[in-house]
Formats: structure tokens, C-alpha cells, sequence
């Protein structure tokens, strides 16, 4: 077990050093050399938040029958531990607490807890390997999936989460304010995509973005190819940062320059694609029907339908939380209920290959009356930041 | 700036041919491999793994077979070298049913798979549902035999 205050202590001092490089790097630009730590004030989530956790994960299990949890190391063992060792962890119905250990232990552990029959839940990204290990030892025991238990639990957000959430996406729009101000003629799509790192090292945290130039807009992910800004060209940013483990994202496309008016009516297509999605993104209403809702602006127009380009190729949106995509998603469907303190991103990306993509992206929670933006939304072309 | 080396297409065969091999001697009529080492050190595809299934499935016989997001296709086409099978699922399908449709389309309706031992086990689970009749077993014996371990 490594020193908790230990390790924030280092990690503080590292990120602090980053810092003054950035402020001292005379190649950056002057916007990004001025950012001062936003991490102020960080409430991290506390013990007992955890415990509570492992016992919703408890009544998940009884209510889906299964017997134990196995995870590796990673978002879902952190959230239920704090720790983000490369350990095993199980939790077992019958309690108490969880078990970190070796992976070849855990055989022998399930084995104590008298889990060496019945259902193993095995969290999403175990890897294969251990899974087959397990099996090995103990063949009678059967692998079902754990999204039930681990998505179940982690999907909904505690005001403290929130909060964590709330300041990820505040930072992350102090570093593009800081990013777009710097752009320049000729800059690569790997200059801008270095400023944001950058910036989010002045800023105290850790986060980086894609940038995307052009007619390569019109890829959600980009593109390999070498992008030299040029006036005209849209600008695409889009990625986060993580505060105590929660994860931004946010996405911004402006011209670099004065927009065509081609440029202008898709970026108010795009919107108010976004906007239909915020509006529908009520709680018991579906995760199918938020997409359903920006895929019916931009069909409207004339594009799609369905995933076709020119239109929305991707679903609308992902949930947000530890993982910067995790469960539940947007997409059609998908007929799991909305419910308060879900959170997602709300990203109805238009691509139109051989010209150009507009993808703007908010994250929202849900709450009892409708959806809220962490983030003030794009108001305009020329205007990023509301 | 130094050349990085580039392997030719030439390279990228003669391991996957040796990778056959292996998989003959052991008995192995597939092998599903997610982006990573083994996934550069085969095609010299380098993709980042996500929630979205993006898998390379090696049968002992036939194309290599893709199975990636469709709105990803252009930029898979990037890096992908020519004459794979690609086969793409939308954000509402099922990647798991291009996997087994792929392993069906070799003519494999029995026998063993090969799992990358970092296959993720979503990937794994969405698989065996769709193709209970086969078995499936780690490849690290295999891949390590193919020389491909080396390469991690």
C-alpha cells in the first residue's frame, strides 16, 4: 500500500513544476504562459462514499444474482477502492468490504468466500487472461457480465462527483479560451494540440485534446494527414482533463478568420441539434430518444438520414464519469430510462466529407426538471464561449 | 530527423503466415487480437482502444478480417493495408455479430478460438453469445510461438 498523502504530495509538486515550465516557455503563447492553478478548494471523494457505494454494489448483485465482482485495475476499481493499483479486486455479496490483491490469489479468495460455483460478474475491460485463469481453477464457476453492479452504480452521480465534474469542465474552458487566443496562420494541428496540454499543466491538472483542421473536420477523430491552419479553415478542439479521476469533454469548432456563410448555417444546424438534445434529455424519458431528437433537426435539413453523410455519423452522445466514455450511451436503441444524476455529453457532430465537420460538445446532468450543461454552451460561430 | 524503419507489406505477410503456422500446430481455426502490440506487430495497424469494438480476426485460412465503427472507416482505411476484409458496425449494432458473421464466412463452425490474452472480456462475452458451439482459449502460446510475444 503506497502513502496516499505521500503520493499527492509528489504528485503536487510534479504538476507544480510543470507549471513553471509553462509559464516560463517563451515558445508558448502569452495566453497560456498567464494560467494559474484552477484546483483550489477540491473536495476529493470521501471514505464513507465508497463504502456506500460497495454496498449499492451489494444490493446490485443480490437483485441481478450474482455472487461476486472481479475487476483489474482501472476506473471501476478505483471507484470503489481509491486505489489505482494494478491489483485484483473482488467484491463478494456476502461481504464485508473488498478484497485487493495479486491476481493469483484470487482464485483462492472467491474460493474462501465460498464463490468457487454460481455467477462471477467480471467487470468490462478484465482482460481475457485472467478470466481464463480463473476458469482454469475453478470450472464450475460461470462469467457473466458485471455492467449491471459496476455501470449500475457508477452511472449515477453523487453531488460530490458532480461537483469534481463541474470543476474539470470549468478548467477545461479556461484552457480553450487560452488555446483559440493563440491560434496563428500556419500552426499544425499537433502545435495546437500541444498549447492545450500546455495549458492544462499551468492550469494544475492533466488533460490534453485532438485538434483538427479543415476538411479533416469532417472526421469525428481526425485524421493522421499533416494540417497547416490556414485563414478560412475551421478549427475543431475536443477532449478534457481529469480532477480526482473525473473526466471533461468538450468540443469547439470557430473559423480561423471570417466565416463563409456555408459555415455559419451548418454551425447553426449543429446548434440546434445540440440544443433538441438538452431539451428532450428529461428523466424518464429514453437514451434513444435524446438521439432520436438531434437526428430529427439534422434529417429536417435534408442530411442523414440515419448515420449517412452529410449528417451525424455517430450516435449523440456517451455517459461521462471516471471514464471519459462510459455507460449509459445515446444511441439509438438503447431504451434504459434517464434518471437524476446521469451524465452525459451532448455531441451531434455534422460531418460533410471532402468539406468540413461542425461538432459542438456540452456534457449535461440530469436532474428532476431536464437537463443542465456543466458548461455554458457555444452562442455563436465567433463566439466559443458563453 | 532519423527515417523511422519501415516495415513493407512483405514483412506484415510473413508474419501473419508464421502466425498460421503456429495456429495449425496448435489447433487454433481463428484468432481475435484488439488494438495493441500484437494488433502493430501483425498489420502495423496502430489504433487506441475504446468502448467501440475495433478487432482484427486472423482465421488459419482466408482474408484477415476487420471489424471496426463505421463512421471510423475513413480514417481506419488510413492505416489498414489493402486486401483485409473490413467489415464496419454501426453505433446501434452489434460488433460482436461482424466478429462471429467473419468466423462463419471462414467456414469455421466448430472448434477453437484463439483470445489475445488483453482481449477485453465484453469483447470476449459479446463473441461466445453469438457463437456458443466454439471453444475459446488464450493465444499467448500461440503468439508467443509466432514470435509475435517478442514484439511486446
Amino acid at each position: 500500500m503506497s502513502d496516499p498523502s505521500r503520493r499527492t504530495f509528489l504528485v503536487t509538486a510534479a504538476v507544480g513544476l510543470a507549471r513553471i515550465a509553462v509559464a516560463e516557455d517563451s515558445t508558448l503563447p502569452e495566453a497560456i504562459r498567464k494560467l494559474r492553478p484552477m484546483t483550489g478548494g477540491i473536495q476529493p471523494i470521501s471514505g464513507g462514499e465508497r463504502q456506500a457505494r460497495i454496498e449499492k454494489a451489494r444490493r446490485l448483485m443480490r437483485e441481478n444474482r450474482m455472487d461476486a465482482v472481479l475487476m483489474e485495475g482501472g476506473s471501476s476499481a478505483f471507484y470503489f477502492t481509491g486505489s489505482r493499483s494494478n491489483e485484483v479486486t473482488l467484491i463478494s455479496r456476502a461481504g464485508p468490504g473488498s478484497w485487493s490483491g495479486k491476481a493469483d490469489l484470487a482464485p483462492k479468495i472467491l474460493k474462501d468466500q465460498g464463490v468457487s460455483t454460481g455467477k462471477l460478474g467480471v467487470e468490462e475491460r478484465v482482460r481475457f487472461d485472467l478470466v481464463d485463469q480463473i476458469g482454469k481453477e475453478l470450472p464450475a464457476l460461470d462469467f457473466v457480465s458485471a455492467d449491471p453492479v459496476t455501470a449500475g452504480c457508477r452511472m449515477i452521480k453523487s453531488r460530490a462527483e458532480l461537483a469534481l465534474m463541474q470543476r474539470a469542465n470549468d478548467i477545461t474552458i479556461a484552457c480553450y479560451r487560452a488555446a483559440l487566443a493563440g491560434l496563428r496562420e500556419g500552426m499544425t494541428q499537433v502545435e495546437l494540440s500541444s498549447n492545450i496540454a500546455a495549458a492544462y499543466k499551468a492550469l494544475g491538472v492533466n488533460g490534453d485534446a485532438m485538434a483538427i483542421f479543415g476538411k479533416y473536420t469532417a472526421f469525428p477523430h481526425g485524421s493522421i494527414q499533416p494540417q497547416k491552419l490556414r485563414e478560412g479553415d475551421l478549427v475543431l478542439i475536443d477532449d478534457g482533463c481529469t480532477v480526482e479521476g473525473y473526466q471533461s469533454d468538450v468540443t469547439r469548432t470557430v473559423v480561423f478568420g471570417k466565416p463563409t456563410a456555408r459555415q455559419r448555417e451548418i454551425w447553426d444546424l449543429e446548434r440546434k441539434a445540440q440544443d433538441a438534445a438538452l431539451a428532450a434529455a428529461k428523466p424518464g424519458r429514453t437514451c434513444e430518444s435524446v438521439d432520436a431528437a438531434a437526428r430529427k433537426v439534422i434529417t429536417g435539413y435534408g442530411f442523414g438520414p440515419g448515420y449517412k453523410v452529410p449528417g451525424l455519423p455517430h450516435r449523440t452522445g456517451h455517459g461521462i464519469g471516471l471514464d471519459g466514455h462510459e455507460w449509459p450511451y445515446l444511441v439509438r436503441g438503447n431504451k434504459r430510462a434517464l434518471e437524476p444524476g446521469m451524465c452525459f455529453s451532448d455531441e451531434p457532430t455534422i460531418a460533410i466529407y471532402g468539406e468540413f465537420g461542425v461538432r459542438l460538445e456540452d456534457c449535461m446532468y440530469i436532474t428532476e426538471d431536464g437537463a443542465r450543461t456543466f458548461t455554458k454552451q457555444s452562442p455563436a460561430i465567433d463566439q466559443p464561449f458563453g | 530527423m532519423p527515417q523511422d524503419n519501415v516495415t513493407t507489406d512483405a514483412t506484415y505477410r510473413s508474419r501473419i503466415e508464421k502466425l498460421r503456422e503456429a495456429m495449425k500446430e496448435f489447433g487454433l481455426a481463428a484468432v481475435i487480437i484488439e488494438p495493441g502490440p500484437a494488433m502493430v506487430y501483425l498489420t502495423g495497424v496502430r489504433w487506441g482502444r475504446s468502448e467501440r469494438t475495433f478487432a482484427l480476426v486472423v482465421p488459419e485460412q482466408g482474408d484477415l478480417g476487420f471489424v471496426l465503427p463505421g463512421f471510423e472507416e475513413m480514417r481506419a482505411r488510413e492505416l489498414i493495408r489493402p486486401g483485409a476484409d473490413i467489415r464496419v458496425w454501426q453505433e446501434d449494432e452489434s460488433p460482436y455479430q461482424r466478429i462471429a458473421q467473419i468466423l462463419k464466412d471462414r467456414g469455421i463452425a466448430a472448434g477453437r478460438i484463439g483470445i489475445d490474452p488483453s482481449v477485453r472480456f465484453f469483447i470476449f462475452d459479446g463473441v461466445r453469445k453469438l457463437a456458443p458451439q466454439l471453444d475459446y482459449v488464450s493465444a499467448q502460446k500461440v503468439l508467443k510461438s509466432a514470435g509475435v510475444d517478442a514484439a511486446r
